[in-house]
């Protein structure tokens, strides 16, 4: 899976009018399934320590656009699997130390492909084993380091929560048995990154941004504290925050007076979709814009239009369409 | 998951097929596979040597992003620091050497032991190599958690007062780099960290000066959302720290509002000054968790007092300026909060807020899912 940018460009094909803008479900399809072929370009090579997340971004929109089997999976499962450390956690790709990011990418891709039980085989007490390294990395504040070298932010506390839900070993999917974490730490936390606006920022006292709203919510969401968190004035102040990031494009940005890029389609809209509010924004202006974004002959989603395809910004833009329901993709959870 | 957008966005040799392009990228991939092999061979078999470090430092010019590998430099310099401090010479220096009696001179004027001398300067060099680095590559999360692993261990192995200038001199480079981008958030972020690093080591409060700075950061460029952040987050804690009686704070409230509406007459359509405006009118709002204090007491009284000044100095601002959006939701969303407290008041009527609503409703018919909801809530 190469997380190379290209070859394709997001664009607007030739003499096409804005309304006949279609997914081309096809040529994304290819074009996901030609990364793994891409050896022979550098690019391939430099974003090696990122291929856990680069195959997890693949299938998942492959998943979306109805083609789950388009990728082997016994393929996929091999090479995960080879990311496995000792200790529980896993690397990018074979070699790479273990961390957080890529130890929930794995997770996963092993919940989406149904392999628990091929894990359980290959190493006993897989799922455990997992769920130890990810509940080591807890911090007495409630948050999550990253790895062994201790960089704590509220990405990590939501790749904790998520994969451990995953796994199913969150404290409440087993409540007869010693909590693994404290979630109540974790979302004390996220709490303490809330700002008067009613965002959320990477940790106390920084500047609310999509990305960490959307894992802010996430978390809260996870543990059942969302509701009774915001309440209905808490969630017009999040959604009011969170409708100001579409811009005249239609498409949507991180933060005030940033460029908009097809990724927050998935952090916004998401996070509106966990508040009940994403007819606050504008869906089919933000469809388009995501249209506009795709490689309509190589296929491919780019950030913005005019600029390089990519993997990341392919699943994401997919995932935003899925959310507002777009024909013929399936439906996204959204936290 | 979020990995940010590390994904570099290169292109050109890609779509040239010539044997000549392929043969170059081919040769390109190789070398960087035998750097990399030879790396992780030795860290295999515990080769922490200056040769290691230096093939690091190949790699990780090309590829920031490599986060293994910084791992591996850090085990690097911890087996190094560990020899230092246990005395047994560090193994980038190759053993007993007429430049001893010279290095125990320099670290005893430097009022350090040989061992620390050392480790500082294995640091400092370290953050030299990080500079051009972070210049090239300003939202690499890597960088700048190797940056402040480094610090961390001028914090564990040096005296405060050493470990106090080391940070100092962080502050230097953070404004250097807010500079070229006043809204990078590893920036400001890595700006707290430095702060509160500085605060624990000499035990003193920095809000006063950080204030000074956010006030410096605002004056050069009115719309930097970001220093506006920074100064609604010092306020509170500067207030407390000066023992703020009720009368300065109501003279600080009442100077920032002079400040922010001076500056919305010269441009109602600035995002970042409506924030600020916002978060102040936010500290009269009880019903918000987030809210900070300003006031102190807040009274009933005082909320009405506010509101209503506010909203008439908004109001004026719509004077050639019909067509903008955030004077109309301001008006809309400080009425629903005066109308909740001052039950009674009749100084906006229905009229008012209807012919708001349907300005915006205009002029932003983006969100017009927002404000059909908005006005069902207020019963328009």
């Amino acid at each position: 899976m190469s997380l190379a940018a290209g070859p394709g460009r997001g664009r607007v094909a030739d003499g096409q009018l804005p309304d006949d803008l279609k997914l081309v479900v096809d040529k994304h399809v290819a074009y996901i399934k030609s990364l793994d072929t891409r050896r022979d370009e550098l690019e391939y090579h430099l974003t090696e320590h990122l291929r856990v997340s680069g195959i997890y971004w693949g299938l998942t929109a492959l998943h979306l656009l109805g083609q789950p089997d388009a990728l082997p999976r016994a393929g996929v499962l091999d090479f995960v699997f080879s990311c496995l450390h000792e200790n529980g956690g896993f690397g990018a790709a074979p070699g790479h130390d273990p961390h957080m990011l890529y130890t929930v990418s794995a997770v996963q891709i092993l919940a989406m492909l149904n392999g628990f039980e091929e894990l359980e085989t290959k190493v006993p007490d897989g799922k455990m084993k997992i769920a130890k390294f990810i509940s080591k990395l807890q911090q007495p504040d409630g948050t999550f380091a990253g790895d062994e070298w201790g960089e704590t932010d509220t990405r990590f506390l939501y790749g904790a929560f998520n994969a451990l839900s995953l796994l199913g070993l969150m404290p409440y999917q087993r409540p007869n048995d010693a909590p693994l974490i404290d979630v109540s730490a974790g979302t004390a936390h996220v709490k303490a990154c809330q700002n008067f606006d009613g965002g959320f920022g990477l940790s106390p006292g920084a500047e609310s941004h999509s990305g960490q709203v959307f894992t802010c919510l996430g978390i809260l969401a996870i543990a059942g504290e969302l509701d009774s968190h915001l309440g209905e004035e808490g969630k017009d102040r999040l959604g009011a925050w969170l409708s100001e990031r579409q811009l005249e494009s239609g498409g949507l940005n991180g933060r005030p007076e940033k460029l908009v890029d097809a990724c927050y389609s998935w952090w916004v809209g998401s996070s509106m979709t966990m508040i009940n509010r994403l007819h606050w924004l504008d869906q089919p202006r933000l469809t388009k814009f995501i249209l506009e974004c795709q490689d309509p002959d190589e296929g491919g989603i780019a950030d913005r239009p005019g600029d390089m395809v990519d993997v990341f910004h392919t699943v994401f833009g997919i995932a935003g369409l899925s959310l507002m329901g777009y024909d013929g993709l399936l439906e996204v959870d959204p936290a | 998951m979020a990995s940010g957008h590390g994904i570099p966005r290169v292109s050109g040799a890609i779509h040239d097929h010539s044997q000549e392009a392929q043969d170059k990228v081919r040769k390109q991939i190789d070398q960087y596979q035998t750097v990399e092999r030879d790396v992780v061979q030795r860290i295999r078999t515990n080769d922490f040597s200056n040769d290691t470090l230096q093939l690091t430092s190949v790699l990780l010019k090309q590829n920031p992003e490599y986060y293994t590998v910084w791992n591996h430099r850090r085990r690097i310099f911890l087996d190094v620091f560990e020899k230092e401090v246990s005395s047994k010479g560090a193994v980038l220096d190759s053993g007993p050497s007429p430049t001893d009696q010279k290095d125990a001179e320099a670290a005893e004027k430097a009022g350090l032991t040989v061992s620390q001398r050392e480790i500082q300067l294995i640091v400092n060099e370290d953050l030299m190599f990080l500079l051009p680095l972070l210049k090239q590559f300003p939202k690499c999360y890597w960088i700048w958690n190797h940056r402040a692993w480094l610090l961390a261990t001028v914090s564990k192995h040096l005296p405060v007062s050493n470990a106090l200038e080391q940070w100092q001199n962080e502050l230097g480079l953070v404004a250097k780099m807010l500079a070229l981008d006043s809204r990078n958030f590893h920036g400001w972020g890595y700006r707290r960290e430095v702060v509160t690093n500085l605060e624990t080591l000499s035990g003193q409060s920095m809000a006063e000066q950080e204030f000074a700075y956010a006030t410096k950061m605002i004056q050069a460029n009115l719309s930097n959302f970001s220093a506006w952040h920074a100064r609604s987050q010092l306020i509170p804690r500067l207030l407390s720290e000066r023992n703020a009686s009720s009368a300065d704070r109501k003279k600080l409230f009442d100077e920032e509002f002079d400040l922010i509406t001076r500056a919305l007459y010269t441009d109602p359509y600035d995002q970042s000054l409506w924030f600020y405006h916002q978060y102040l009118m936010s500290t009269l709002d009880s019903s918000n968790k987030n809210s900070p204090e300003i006031l102190k007491p807040c009274t009933n009284a005082e909320r009405i007092e506010y509101l209503e000044q506010e909203l008439d100095s908004v109001m004026e601002m719509l004077d050639g300026a019909e067509d903008c959006k955030y004077i109309y939701q301001a008006l809309l969303e400080y009425t629903s909060r005066y109308l909740e407290i001052g039950s009674g008041k009749t100084k906006v009527t229905t009229i008012e807020m209807n012919e708001w609503l349907n300005a915006l409703r205009k002029i932003d018919p983006l969100r017009e899912g927002r404000w059909k909801d908005l006005e069902q809530k207020m019963n328009l």
